[in-house]
């Protein structure tokens, strides 16, 4: 606030005390004598009174929001043709999600201050569904990604974003805040297919599952980009929209080239791994979703060595749930022979814990 | 804001931040904001359990055009959310949960242990439900008192179906109280399936209700279309005390019938209506079904309901939203204006599938045949 709208307020007697206190509260620019007098003549230079709106939002905006522009490219049916990113260098490095829009012939970039760039995918990562752009630029504001692990439940995150194409011209993007809600790791869908990437995600209650969202950065208090606003998906817990960030980290670790943790998970030596094997034959009754019972173990096999049975009900696999026999093939085929893993069954109304080692097919 | 909220943040703002000169360090208040919020999830966490069901499948809706339909809401797998009731086994959380029927259900309690659970009852008008495992010495939460509830103060919604090693938590405030016939506390903090089951609680950690799918009417899943709208709904803890001795019993409360189709009088004619007629308020059955509560206290078309309970009804909406918190089995007492003649019959009020149905042991009276041209089966709008 302008010394002028001080002096307004002085003079008007109808001063926002919120906005004024929130004003001095800052303090970047001199706090003269008038100005305590004016707090005073309000009442409100009481230390502990709670300010109702502190607001560390706009600076944190104030920081972030010139590196982050507007992407413009095909659509296509339900793909939108719009889309959101970030420099993170002054060269004109972009960070975004790969989206239709990286995969077109033409990608508009503009810039906070209405600039037009015309951008190359410099490279894109499958899992991650990150993608690195290029323009040509120099001396260009940017949000490096910053380090995400100080940032715990509850504290504040701002995520920024061109959600429904609203920002049009020079117009900034939008802003939203809520609060950090878990970290956990991805288990989604996107349009029925299982989504490949199971690395972290920083999950929050700001709403930034709509179009326009993904490749957005997410903002701690300080301004810091802690995450980049992922792909619109599905969680598969509950089929509803995700509103989530990949933290920076793997932002570093695409630039990095770092593999990222994926559905299958490939030994650490490269070799190719042979076929898991427990021994277990499920019961093949009914036709679809088929209830994981045991029809069978075969004898000398991990699962008879870890004392499961035939009508036992297998409920999870290596920590992974088990609804039906689908399930369960899809949890045995991403094991690694040799490793030990858990296996819980339910017997009668007994949930019954097997330890075993994954044997390999002959 | 409570005591230990308020020193946390005084203790903060005065060590202060070099952004601060004076006044209140808005940094300082985020960050004391922060720590209160987890504090307040870490107290209730322990008593926060995971859900997760194997078997069953999507339900179905009855009211499709072309036959049967799937709900409108597709329905995952879970896991769900649900809290600690007692500390001899006994877990509460939403009838949302079950919608599939499955065939198995565990509960995972915070320090990892895994039960078989048993569903005791259902509560479909304020959707909750109660479970049972073989375990005690469970950490039963505070719960907030209701009066104390106000308008504006914090809450956090606190749910478990994403995984992690924390329950995911939303913060918001309290939107309205005495929602959806007094059951419902409203909040603006997200609440989806993500949570449906878990606890909505203020930042000193107590419970204000539990979270459920409580928007609109009809079936299993109403409501869950409005997941994370900024309008979500938890049970007062009082209303669930009403509720919990029959459903521990293993009783399903269903929204209870009376088997009319209602209609309204003309809105244009209403102020004329009043002016001549004083007491012709009320609502004007359409249509009686057969071997309904209606019939057996020979309720006729054309009666007109003016009070339930004693409680005068003025219109179709006032009327079904009050008949809405009824349940099946429960006795209400109307008062039914035909002609110029006022009168109170007592009915027991069923479940809608028993409408239609002659029930064994009642004996119907005569005089009945004049209802012969009623539909035997009761649509949607019916009450």
């Amino acid at each position: 606030m302008p010394w002028k709208s001080l002096s307004a307020c002085w003079y008007g007697g109808e001063a926002n005390l919120a906005e004024l206190r929130e004003h001095f509260s800052f303090g970047r620019r001199p706090v003269t004598v008038v100005a305590v007098l004016v707090l005073a003549a309000f009442g409100v230079f009481a230390h502990g009174a709670p300010s109702i709106a502190p607001n560390t939002t706009e600076r944190a905006y104030q920081r972030a929001h010139g590196a982050v522009v507007k992407l413009y490219g095909a659509s296509l049916g339900r793909e939108h043709g719009y889309g959101t990113g970030f420099l993170i260098s002054p060269e004109g490095r972009i960070i975004t999600v790969q989206t239709l829009l990286t995969a077109g012939r033409s990608l508009r970039v503009v810039t906070s201050d209405g600039r037009q760039y015309e951008a190359r995918v410099v490279r894109t990562d499958d899992t991650r569904k990150l993608a690195e752009l290029q323009i040509e630029g120099k001396d260009l504001p940017c949000l490096p990604p910053a380090e995400s692990s100080q940032v715990l439940p509850g504290d504040s995150v701002i995520a920024m974003g061109n959600w429904f194409k609203v920002a049009e011209g020079d117009e900034a993007v939008s802003v939203n805040r809520g609060v950090l809600g878990l970290r956990t790791t991805m288990d989604a869908r996107r349009l029925t297919q299982d989504v490949d990437y199971r690395g972290p995600i920083l999950v929050y209650d700001a709403i930034t599952g709509n179009p326009g969202a993904p490749g957005g950065p997410l903002l701690d208090i300080d301004g810091n980009c802690i995450g980049i606003i992922g792909q619109i998906v599905e969680a598969a817990a509950t089929n509803t929209r995700l509103n989530y960030a990949l933290p920076s980290e793997e932002i570093l670790a695409f630039l990095g080239g770092e593999p990222a943790a994926g559905a299958t998970t490939q030994p650490a030596d490269g070799a190719p791994a042979g076929e898991p094997y427990l021994g277990i034959r499920l019961s093949k009754l009914g036709f679809r979703h088929v209830s994981a019972y045991v029809e069978r173990v075969a004898s000398d096999s991990p699962a008879a060595e870890a004392g499961i049975q035939a009508d036992d009900l297998i409920v999870s696999v290596d920590g992974e749930r088990v609804t039906d026999a689908d399930s369960y093939n899809a949890a045995v085929e991403r094991l690694l022979p040799g490793r030990r893993i858990q296996v819980i069954v339910k017997r009668g109304q007994q949930l019954l814990r097997a330890d075993l080692v994954v044997g390999e097919k002959k | 804001m409570s005591g230990f909220a308020l020193a946390l943040f005084a203790m903060l703002s005065l060590v202060g931040d070099e952004r601060a000169q004076g006044g209140v360090d808005p940094y300082a208040f985020e960050r004391a904001r922060a720590a209160v919020v987890r504090a307040a999830v870490a107290k209730v966490s322990p008593s926060i359990v995971t859900i997760e069901t194997i078997g069953g499948a999507q339900p179905i809706q009855e009211s499709g055009r072309g036959g049967p339909v799937e709900a409108g809401f597709r329905l995952a797998e879970g896991p769900t959310t649900g809290l600690v009731l007692t500390r001899d086994g006994l877990i509460v959380t939403s009838s949302f949960n079950f919608a599939r029927e499955p065939s198995i259900i565990t509960v995972t309690l915070n320090d990892g242990t895994r039960h078989v659970a048993k569903l005791l009852g259902r509560d479909h008008i304020r959707r909750l439900a109660v479970l049972s495992i073989a375990a005690d010495e469970l950490p039963e939460p505070e719960w907030a008192p209701r009066p104390e509830i106000r308008v504006g103060q914090y809450t956090i919604s606190c749910g478990r179906a994403l995984g992690g090693d924390a329950p995911m938590i939303s913060l918001g405030i309290v939107s309205a109280l005495d929602r959806r016939n007094g059951n419902a506390v409203q909040t603006d903090a997200k609440v989806s399936p993500v949570n449906y089951g878990g606890p909505l609680i203020d930042i000193d950690g107590r419970v204000l209700g539990i979270l459920v799918p409580m928007a609109g009417s009809g079936g299993a899943l109403a409501g869950a279309e409005w997941y994370d709208s900024g309008i979500g709904f938890a049970i007062y803890k009082d209303k669930l005390d009403l509720v919990f001795d029959r459903l521990a019993a293993g009783e399903t409360i269903e929204q209870g019938k009376i088997g009319v189709i209602l209609e309204e009088d003309e809105p244009s004619l209403i102020p004329l209506l009043d002016k001549f007629l004083p007491q012709s308020k009320g609502v004007k059955i359409k249509e009686v079904a057969r071997h309904s509560p209606a019939s057996r206290a020979k309720l006729r078309a054309g009666d007109k309901i003016t009070a339930i309970d004693g409680k005068p009804t003025g219109d179709l909406p006032e009327l079904q939203r009050r008949l809405s918190d009824r349940a099946a089995g429960e006795e209400i007492t109307l008062s039914v204006k035909r002609r110029w003649r006022s009168m109170d019959v007592k009915l027991t009020l069923v479940r809608a599938a028993e409408i239609g149905v002659k029930p064994p042991d009642v004996e119907e009276e005569a005089g009945e045949s004049e209802d012969e041209t009623t539909p035997t089966t009761q649509p949607d709008e019916g009450n």
